[in-house]
């Protein structure tokens, strides 16, 4: 195992060679460039191509286009990026590539302060495209131990599920240095509980099977199989069709075979949660590093609370937010949208802290907790409790 | 079906659904005559395609592998796809007018730069047909479609001397061509030699379109009157002018490096050690 | 509670990010865990560059600095920005660009760093300069580790930052 101290950008980068990418085509942005210029050193050294894209529309249709004959591909954006990527993240996920997405949130909207943490694009990374009809899978990581490994499990799940997964990061995760442990073989990922899938390659004719199961080879181009991939609906043999009838079988699929396996996607980290705590903090990303350690010390001064952090965003958990109790979003944007699917699936009372652009302080967050031990109103408002 | 069509088309998509009269069959099978005499088999191309009309009536129809992008995004998922292919296999595109010389622009001009190793058949029935008969890049000037009611005012890419080729010329493609569905053999030529370029090929080619183009913007349904017309597209007096001539219009085949094959030259010396 | 917080600010050129990362490295060669966060100030005049580490035995779970244990001041701004949350930690300043605010107290060191190394005949080495004087201040990490550090981040010069973080160091 290599020690080193590193950033998370670097981590990334890692983690995709250690997976087996050998295409990575990008779009300088900040902050997530830095992905972009280790990818062009490394990739050369593994056996593989790095392409710098005319914008991000290209970027994304570009690994499309070398997942299509086999490769492994990824891209790394921050929001201005990710919001190009709409039209082939769909043609990805309708087509059932498996490719990896990173997005390292700054705080916008638009082009905002490039170099400013942000969780703006939780809802867009739901809903990246249009149309509707699918689910998505997104992963996000809050150390650059995190960032590594994660981007790991992303190639892992995009091969299984055929599918493009996000990598949800931001600017602290992907700047932000700390130390590092990289294996060295492949031996070594296998003990940090991270597995490689190779590619596999459908030998058709049932390219697109009306199932939920997963491990289907995708499509893979040139190797004389008549795969056939495209925008439109298609057949189980990737003929374009107007049948409402397969167009009702795809989309199933899509759905199904993501929500049929979602053991193997979901995943959290619950701290001080054993003991039925009156309050419960829930976070993704950075802000979950400041709410451990201010968790901490509200235990120390007596308060009932623990945290639920959430290391895949989507499919939702649900089931996590079962228990009653009073529930504190907090976040990197101050429009609230963590905070909405807390709402939707606890159905009790659910607060909200958001800060733009920078992290909240560990006293201020004991301070919002101990507002709410006391049943007091936070000054942010209290978010409206929904009944489903 | 002819021999052709048994051995390099699906029989699922004959025949195809495109409109009786349509000009399409015919730039489709001058491809195939090409792969023909260039002995190419099934296994030797992957087939991409656009959207609009050229696009989805030729997605398919190819018996070996297929791939369709979003509206103009196929030459960037193809410029993918060269990394991943042996060098040996070919990748043909057939697009439309609006894929490649509008929205998908900047991504074919970037192919043009990078030398991606594709032959890219625009397919141009002079406007957006497939969604109803729209004015488009190479809708003549002054003619009347269902979005230019008062003629089309927009300059376009091929009238008054401007030629999306010398823009594609500039950009550094390698083989430029112009066609029109209706000729013979010097078609059938230029697209072995496209195909022949291990670097970015281009043929515009132009073709009747019946259903739209002839009933609004040429004024009559009679497909000899509309098949007469675009005869006349190249001859002297043609609607886009004297310099707007059939054939080869630019061959620098094989002059450039190709992208695929620089990275993998590169990779190669990295790999090595020479460059670090 | 081992984690201790270390701010190191200066202006844009100083190795102030080199000096952080150098730590970093050496605490995680050590065994420890590290965490930085690098900001910039985006004022042309009196911006700063900002380096956070945190250094801990245990998993960190705040990267941020919020009190310092140690504060390196290398420019007047970086200072006069941030003196106010170290007031209970130990305050590193090098006089010849920082002016120090209030009364001398034994937790303000004052750091000739820029000096030393223009005396070793390397000016550009007064981040590391600045460094020995962290680790000095710090303790946690072995002579070992820091010089493995200074040689994994700075493989070109790394004999003249050995000299210079050892003149910091002996101060």
């Amino acid at each position: 195992m290599r020690k080193l101290f590193e950033t998370g950008n670097a981590a990334i980068t890692e983690g995709a060679v250690a997976a087996g990418c050998n295409l990575f085509a990008g779009y300088p942005i900040t902050p997530a460039t830095e992905i972009a210029e280790n990818m062009s050193r490394r990739l050369p050294q593994t056996g593989g191509f790095y392409v710098q894209a005319e914008d991000e529309t290209a970027s994304l249709h570009i690994c499309i286009g070398g997942a299509l004959g086999g490769l492994k591909a990824m891209t790394a954006t921050s929001g201005p990026g990710y919001v190009l990527f709409a039209d082939p993240y769909g043609w990805a996920i309708g087509s059932e590539i498996p490719l990896v997405i990173v997005n390292s949130q700054r705080v916008g909207p638009i082009s905002g302060i490039t170099g400013a943490p942000g969780q703006g694009e939780f809802y867009l990374s739901r809903y990246p495209t249009h149309g509707g009809n699918f689910e998505t899978i997104v992963l996000a990581p809050n150390s650059v131990q995190e960032a590594f490994s994660m981007t790991v499990e992303a190639f892992y799940l995009a091969e299984r599920f055929r599918t493009p997964v996000t990598l949800l990061a931001d600017q602290l995760v992907t700047d932000g240095w700390a130390s590092l442990s990289l294996p060295e073989n492949e031996t070594e990922l296998n003990e940090m509980g991270l597995k490689v899938v190779p590619r596999s390659i459908h030998p058709g004719p049932i390219f697109y099977p009306p199932t939920d199961e997963i491990d289907v080879p995708p499509v893979v181009l040139g190797q004389n199989t008549g795969g056939a991939c495209s925008d439109w609906t298609p057949t189980e043999e990737g003929y374009d069709t107007e049948d409402i009838e397969d167009q009702m079988k795809h989309a199933n699929r899509l759905i199904g075979k993501i929500l049929s396996h979602r053991d193997l996607i979901d995943r959290h980290e619950s701290i001080y949660m054993d003991d039925d705590p009156e309050i419960v903090l829930v976070s993704y990303g950075s802000p979950s590093r400041v709410i451990g350690s201010a968790v901490k010390r509200a235990r120390e001064a007596g308060m009932s609370v623990g945290c639920i952090r959430l290391k895949s965003l989507w499919p939702f958990q649900d089931k996590l937010f079962e228990r009653r109790a009073v529930y504190l979003a907090v976040e990197l944007n101050v429009d609230g949208q963590l905070v909405r699917e807390v709402a939707r699936a606890s159905r009790g009372e659910v607060h909200f802290l958001g800060k733009c652009g920078e992290l909240p302080r560990v006293s201020e967050l004991i301070e919002a907790v101990d507002c709410l031990c006391d049943g007091c109103e936070l000054k942010s408002k209290k978010w409206e409790t929904v009944v489903w | 079906m002819d021999s052709l069509s048994t051995r390099y088309l699906r029989a699922k998509k004959i025949p195809s659904t495109a409109c009786g009269g349509c000009g399409l069959g015919q730039v489709h099978k001058k491809i195939l005559m090409a792969m023909d005499e260039l002995a190419l088999g099934v296994g030797d191309v992957v087939w991409g395609s656009g959207i609009g009309c050229a696009g989805r009536q030729t997605f398919n129809t190819w018996k070996g592998d297929n791939f369709a992008g979003t509206h103009g995004r196929v030459y960037a998922i193809a410029t993918g796809l060269r990394l991943a292919l042996p060098e040996d296999k070919k990748i043909i595109i057939t697009s439309g007018d609006g894929d490649a010389f509008g929205i998908g622009l900047s991504h074919l001009l970037h192919c043009a730069r990078r030398n991606v190793d594709i032959t890219v058949i625009v397919a141009d029935n002079l406007g957006y047909q497939s969604t109803g008969g729209q004015y488009g890049y190479t809708t003549p000037l002054g003619f009347v479609s269902d979005s230019s009611p008062y003629g089309a005012i927009e300059q376009n890419w091929i009238q008054n001397g401007i030629d999306i080729l010398d823009v594609l010329r500039a950009g550094g493609a390698t083989f430029l061509a112009r066609h029109s569905s209706l000729e013979g053999y010097d078609a059938v030529k230029s697209v072995k030699a496209a195909i022949k370029n291990v670097g970015f090929s281009l043929i515009h080619f132009i073709y009747p379109c019946v259903s739209h183009f002839g009933p609004v913007s040429l004024k009559t349904r009679d497909i000899d009157r509309i098949f007469h017309w675009f005869k006349g597209i190249f001859e002297a007096g043609g609607v886009f002018g004297e310099n707007f001539k059939s054939g080869i219009f630019h061959d620098a085949g094989n002059s450039r490096p190709e992208f695929a094959s620089s990275l993998r030259s590169q990779r190669a010396e990295v790999e090595a050690g020479h460059l670090r | 509670m081992t984690r201790k917080e270390i701010l190191i600010s200066g202006f844009g050129g100083q190795g102030i990010v080199t000096a952080g990362r150098i730590l970093g490295h050496a605490s995680t060669l050590q065994g420890l865990s590290a965490a930085m966060l690098v900001s910039h100030g985006t004022e042309t005049r009196g911006g700063y560059v900002r380096s956070q580490v945190v250094i801990s035995e245990e998993a960190i779970d705040s990267p941020i600095v919020e009190k310092p244990n140690i504060f390196c001041a290398m420019s007047q701004a970086a200072y006069n920005r941030f003196f106010g949350i170290s007031r209970n930690g130990v305050i590193l300043y090098d006089p010849d660009l920082v002016k120090r605010i209030g009364p001398p107290s034994p937790t303000y060191l004052a750091i000739h760093a820029g000096a030393a190394a223009r005396e070793l005949g390397i000016p550009m080495s007064a981040n590391m300069v600045m460094l020995g004087a962290i680790l000095r201040t710090l303790g946690m990490i072995s002579d070992e580790c820091m010089k493995d550090a200074i040689a994994a981040i700075s493989p070109r010069f790394t004999e003249l930052n050995l000299m210079a973080f050892e003149a910091g160091y002996r101060t």
